[in-house]
């Protein structure tokens, strides 16, 4: 990956009073804004049902905004939805892949809807032991994958797609320890390259380790932003489980009221 | 992008195992029909050849004009092999006599009960059944199945149009699918081949004709599967869902179209029909002997020659009637067994696999108006007969036994001449109907039509259900 | 434990999209499948009175009783066979009965209108073999490979139950599930009967109820198949998948391709041939009858009339003896016919048998009275009411048992005093009498029982594979 380093302060994924609400009257995200820039890695933090696929899927237009705006590369997701895809990578929570495809097909066919024809072979594998799968098993197919492979063959479509962003949701979410640390390290290359990361996890150490912003985020809204620096010292964890224990009071206050 | 999609959805069919074993279970099944095919093919052909070599005999023995009569056949026709159709239920032969009905006889499936009870299996049957049942249950889960495994998400992270995906999976189905069945129907048509099976150019056309129906049956449950998989979320209840849509329009319409045409437009049965026609024979035999006592009495002297020219003109003037009156009538049913056909083939043909058979059986010539065909040209013949036998009778004075009572004399009986040995050459040759291929492919219009129609639906189904699907 | 397993099975499929979905599918076609039986079997009754109104209308004004020389035998309409149709629209459902010559049934109803061949019909015996033994499949086929999918099945063995407890409530609770609501369906589907009013005797009932017993154990046997690949198969849908390979060969393909295989093992002389002997030979009776006939010397003379009945009574002691040199040699081919027949049918049929789907068939059919057997019960009936008819004619015409070669009116030149007409009431009716319940019971407990064995092998199977599956 010979990407040219952009500076820092070049935007690449960008939430402008993005709002969501699903036809049944739920709403799962409530004007929220933040940017990502060139070489970052921003973290989102938060439960289940805090919105942070639902972010992710309006970044990919998988669905289209009430309210606001996704932007890649200044591109208006749900106005130029095949455009800004282009610029965009997305590695899912617990891929599956095609299961009866081998690595090398699967990271052939997903480069190619990527737009990335000129791949060759040696390329291919190039990636692949990049992202620490050993030659023997570029031919196996998918399904004997275990999930940290699997998570591993999910990057490198990722990283052979070459896109200025990339979207990870929950990438760590089953990993064991030493799968979760090689993740980690990866991910930084990444952002030394040059790419704009956002990432949706549970897992406050790691988002903490390797971020450069964590937004904690519930109930749609982002409710603490700080750059990862500005936490040093702080207990990150202590805040997060601040905030989900202030939802659950007042969940439960709410239930008492009804 | 559209080839991208399409060599990957290719790739990915050809190496499931679910296709290899269906593959392996269709190419047999087809090859196992033509094999059948061909075997019940040469039997009927070896039953053609032997009952016109004994009709012949049976002409060559027979000893008085009177009682003169002969088979029109039915012969075996190569398509059969691909489409049995109605071949075995309706008859192998007419009857052609003086008085004699022209109606199909000899049904295989009335002689040979055993092979009635769970029928023919061939090309045309395993296509409608077990194709369909595969096809649909390949692409049933196009779309949810993506979805399930997360990868439909993964695609659409990058810049592809919903359209192009939509038409890739069909066109990619299609072409793992359908492709490779190519092989078992090139090496069934080999067999085929190799077996000596008279082919002329009509019937590589009506092959080549039956080759596209059985694609485009094939296109449309391939259609009707992504269609489902596009209605659902979840891949387990399209799998439910095809299933009970295929035994619908299969098994269930085909067949309630008929019952119910049935029920709505009876025809009368064949018992009931003999019936009719007996009861004009009867009464106009009973007038012929009236006629003949008359004509006898007003001559006077019984025995004359010349009450035995009379004789001859009222016998073929009643036969002439007769043969008439059986045309009518036959003509009624016809009409009636018409509107029946008519009611139920509309019925059914609400199923594309019904109108799949309908056209397999009109294109291979053993659809159910064979029956007509046949007994139309029969009845030409019969009358040809019949004239053959009037003039022979004429020309070589009557026939029978003759019989003279008369008070004076006595009784006298005698056998006025021993015919010479008939020749079947001499005989009115039948011609067996014309169904010529451009008037089969005139009658199948409508259920290519059907096929097409129900393809271009479920396409257009699947194509705005998807645009609005949830590919989360 | 046992109970409280069933009974999680039951409130388990029952409480499933997919059984609800399949069985309202199912539930439907009972239903349309019992109507369509009423249905068909007041149109089969208005046909067969129609035919049996037009069998005496064709005499009617008739005078003497010589012209009324045959008679149609008609095969009457069960109510069961409109249930089960098995073979009773492929055999002749007609025998014209003469005093003399030999019997053959025609004129079958598909033979007549192929249009309702092309198809078939609806009945109960398809909807048991096609639709729900697929139903059955669709239920069990994920039974212990869905529970493992779930996650179900280790949690189930966290607790003290016992393989062999899971797997009997696994397959009694599926069994109930499937059965007791096909039961409701069905016991609905026999109140339309009633309303029908179709004319069944306790007989009737008694036959329906083991016609639905051995549809019911036809289910079991596909149900114990598919929950033993599940437990063979780790995967649902590879169960899946195999289940229907084996759901297609069993209940499509098996049963056609062995009875067309082995059936054209065995070589059996053809109608034609047959036909072809049976004229050759009468002809040859006939050529020697003829110099006896011209030979004829009456011995009386002035009295036409008595020298005319002598005539007849020569004529009919002839044709008596050239009945009997025919009947005895068509009696030598049929015989050797219908024992290649038999041997035929032996063979096709133990092969056939190997699938469930043709036992079922078997059973079914012979409960209700329309299976192979038929025809020739038929033809034996025919043959009693021959005898009757014979003796009839004799009676009315003299001690002539037709076959009066002569029916010249004698008339003394007056106009004939107008003459009464016969009363056709007195001809003897033709009753048809079915194998009875006890005797087609004997005939259907071989394939009952194969439907049995077949299922607690199918269970042994799932059972002992399941003692080894790998419960992780």
């Amino acid at each position: 990956m010979s990407e040219k380093q952009t500076p820092d302060s070049v935007i690449r994924l960008e939430a402008v009073g993005l709002t969501k609400r699903y036809e049944d009257g739920v709403l799962a995200l409530d004007h929220i804004s933040f940017s990502v820039a060139a070489g970052q890695i921003y973290a989102m933090l938060g439960g289940n049902g805090a919105g942070k696929t639902t972010t992710i899927n309006l970044f990919l237009n998988l669905i289209e905004p009430t309210e606001g705006e996704a932007r890649i590369n200044g591109i208006v997701t749900h106005k130029e939805p095949l455009k800004a895809k282009k610029n965009v990578a997305f590695v899912s929570e617990n891929v599956m892949l095609y299961g009866n495809f081998t690595a090398l097909q699967n990271l052939e066919f997903f480069s190619r809807i990527g737009g990335k024809t000129a791949y060759t072979r040696d390329d291919f594998r190039d990636i692949l032991l990049r992202v620490g799968l050993p030659a023997t098993v570029h031919h196996k197919r998918l399904k004997e994958y275990s999930k940290g492979m699997r998570q591993k063959c999910g990057i490198a479509i990722a990283i052979a797609k070459s896109a200025p962003a990339i979207l990870l949701d929950e990438p760590t979410a089953g990993l064991d320890p030493k799968a979760g640390y090689d993740f980690l390290r990866l991910l930084e290359t990444l952002r030394n390259e040059g790419k704009a990361i956002l990432m949706s996890t549970h897992d406050i150490f790691r988002a903490k380790e390797v971020a450069d912003v964590v937004a904690i985020m519930d109930s749609g809204r982002i409710i603490m932003q700080q750059p990862a620096t500005a936490l040093v010292g702080q207990d990150l964890e202590n805040l997060y489980m601040h905030h989900m224990a202030g939802r659950t009071a007042a969940l439960r206050q709410e239930q008492a009221s009804c | 992008m559209f080839g991208t999609l399409v060599h990957k959805e290719v790739r990915a069919i050809l190496l499931s195992p679910k296709f290899v074993a269906t593959f392996a279970v269709c190419s047999l099944l087809i090859l196992l029909s033509v094999y059948i095919g061909i075997r019940e093919y040469q039997a009927a052909v070896r039953q053609y050849q032997t009952a016109l070599q004994l009709n012949e005999q049976t002409i060559r023995q027979t000893p008085d004009l009177m009682r003169l009569q002969t088979k029109a056949f039915r012969e075996p026709d190569p398509m059969q092999i691909f489409v049995s159709g109605v071949i075995y239920d309706v008859g192998r032969w007419v009857p052609i006599s003086t008085n004699a009905v022209p109606q199909l006889s000899g049904s295989t499936y009335a002689e040979d009960t055993i092979f009635a009870v769970f029928r023919v299996i061939d090309f045309a049957f395993i296509i409608q059944v077990v194709l369909s049942l595969f096809a649909i249950l390949f692409t049933f889960d196009a779309v949810s199945g993506e979805r399930e495994d997360g990868t439909l998400r993964l695609v659409f992270a990058n810049a592809v149009p919903r359209a192009t995906y939509l038409s890739a999976k069909c066109a990619g189905a299609w072409l793992g699918l359908a492709v490779p069945l190519v092989i078992p129907i090139l090496l069934s048509l080999l067999m085929v081949m190799v077996a000596g099976v008279p082919l002329d150019v009509s019937h590589w056309m009506r092959l080549a004709a039956l080759g596209g129906l059985s694609f485009l049956l094939f296109t449309f449950f391939i259609m009707l599967g992504v269609l489902f998989s596009t209605l659902t979320r979840r891949p387990s209840i399209s799998f439910l869902l095809s299933p009970s849509a295929w035994v619908v329009l299969v098994m269930i319409i085909p067949r309630a179209g008929t019952t119910a045409a049935a029920q709505i437009a009876p025809v009368p049965s064949a018992a009931e029909v003999a019936g009719i026609r007996d009861g004009y024979a009867k009464e106009r035999q009973d007038q012929f002997i009236k006629d003949l006592t008359k004509s006898m009495s007003e001559v006077g002297s019984c025995g004359s020659t010349l009450s035995m020219k009379t004789h001859d003109s009222l016998r073929s003037e009643a036969d002439r009637d007769i043969a008439q009156n059986d045309a009518r009538v036959n003509e009624g049913v016809r009409n009636k067994r018409a509107v029946q056909e008519r009611l139920a083939f509309s019925l059914a043909r609400v199923s594309p696999a019904a109108a799949y058979h309908l056209a397999a059986m009109t294109i291979a010539g053993s659809d159910p108006d064979l029956k007509d065909r046949y007994e139309e040209a029969a009845t030409v013949n019969r009358e040809e007969f019949r004239k053959f036998v009037e003039k022979k009778g004429s020309e070589g004075g009557p026939q029978g036994i003759r019989i003279m009572a008369s008070s004076e004399t006595g009784l006298k009986i005698d056998m006025p001449r021993e015919m010479g040995a008939i020749d079947q050459a001499e005989l009115p040759r039948f011609n067996p109907p014309k169904f010529g291929l451009e008037n089969a492919l005139a009658e199948v219009i409508i259920d290519i039509a059907v096929m097409l129609l129900g393809s271009i639906l479920a396409f257009g189904g699947a194509f705005a259900f998807f645009l609005r699907y949830d590919v989360r | 434990m046992l109970k409280i397993l069933i009974e999680k099975e039951i409130r388990d499929i029952i409480g499933s999209t997919k059984f609800v979905i399949t069985f309202a599918v199912c539930a439907v076609l009972v239903l349309l499948s019992f109507y369509s039986g009423a249905a068909n079997y007041t149109n089969a009754r208005a046909q067969y009175e129609a035919a049996q109104r037009e069998n005496l209308l064709r005499y009617e004004g008739t005078t003497d009783w010589e012209s009324v020389d045959n008679m149609r035998a008609l095969l009457p309409p069960e109510p069961l066979a409109a249930l089960v149709a098995g073979v009773s629209n492929d055999i002749g459902g007609t025998i014209e009965v003469e005093a003399r010559g030999e019997l053959q049934a025609e004129g079958s109803k598909y033979a007549q209108e192929p249009v309702l061949a092309s198809f078939r019909l609806l009945d109960l015996e398809f909807l048991f073999q096609v639709i729900l033994s697929l139903f059955a499949i669709m239920l069990g086929y994920d039974a212990i490979s869905g529970e493992k999918e779930r996650g179900t099945l280790r949690l189930t063995f966290a607790n003290a139950v016992s393989r062999a407890t899971f797997i009997m409530g696994k397959l009694l609770g599926s069994l109930a599930a499937l059965i007791l609501p096909l039961l409701g369906a069905i016991a609905l589907g026999c109140i339309i009967l009633v309303l029908f009013q179709m004319p069944l005797s306790g007989q009737d009932w008694g036959r329906l109820v083991l016609i639905i017993f051995t549809g019911l154990l036809y289910c079991s046997v596909f149900l114990a198949l598919a929950v033993m690949v599940s437990a063979l198969t780790h995967r649902s849908s590879s169960s899946f998948l195999m289940l229907l390979v084996i759901w297609v060969a069993a209940v499509m393909i098996v049963p056609r391709a062995s009875v067309l295989l082995a059936g054209r093992a065995v070589e059996v002389p053809t109608m034609d041939e047959i036909g072809s002997q049976k004229t050759a030979y009468s002809a040859q009776l006939w050529q020697e009858d003829r110099k006896k006939i011209t030979g004829f010397t009456s011995t009386k003379t002035g009295d036409i009339q008595a020298i005319m009945d002598e005539l007849n009574e020569f004529m009919s002691s002839i044709a008596d003896e050239r009945d009997r040199k025919m009947k005895e040699f068509a009696g030598r081919l049929n015989e050797e016919r219908s024992n290649r027949l038999r041997q035929r049918q032996a063979l096709a049929l133990a092969f056939a048998r190997l699938s469930p789907a043709a036992s079922l068939s078997l059973a079914m059919s012979t409960l209700a009275g329309t299976s192979l057997g038929t025809e020739n019960n038929f033809l034996s009936s025919a043959s009693a009411y021959q005898q009757t008819f014979a003796d009839f004619v004799e009676e009315k015409n003299g001690g002539i048992a037709g076959g009066r070669m002569v029916r010249v009116k004698i008339s003394s030149g007056e106009e004939e005093p107008s003459a009464t007409p016969v009363n056709l009431q007195e001809i003897p009716a033709f009753t048809y009498a079915p194998i009875p319940l006890s005797a087609a019971f004997t005939a259907a407990v071989v394939d009952m029982g194969l439907l049995v064995l077949l299922t607690m092998v199918f269970f042994a199977v799932a059972w002992i594979g399941f003692m080894r599956y790998d419960l992780r």
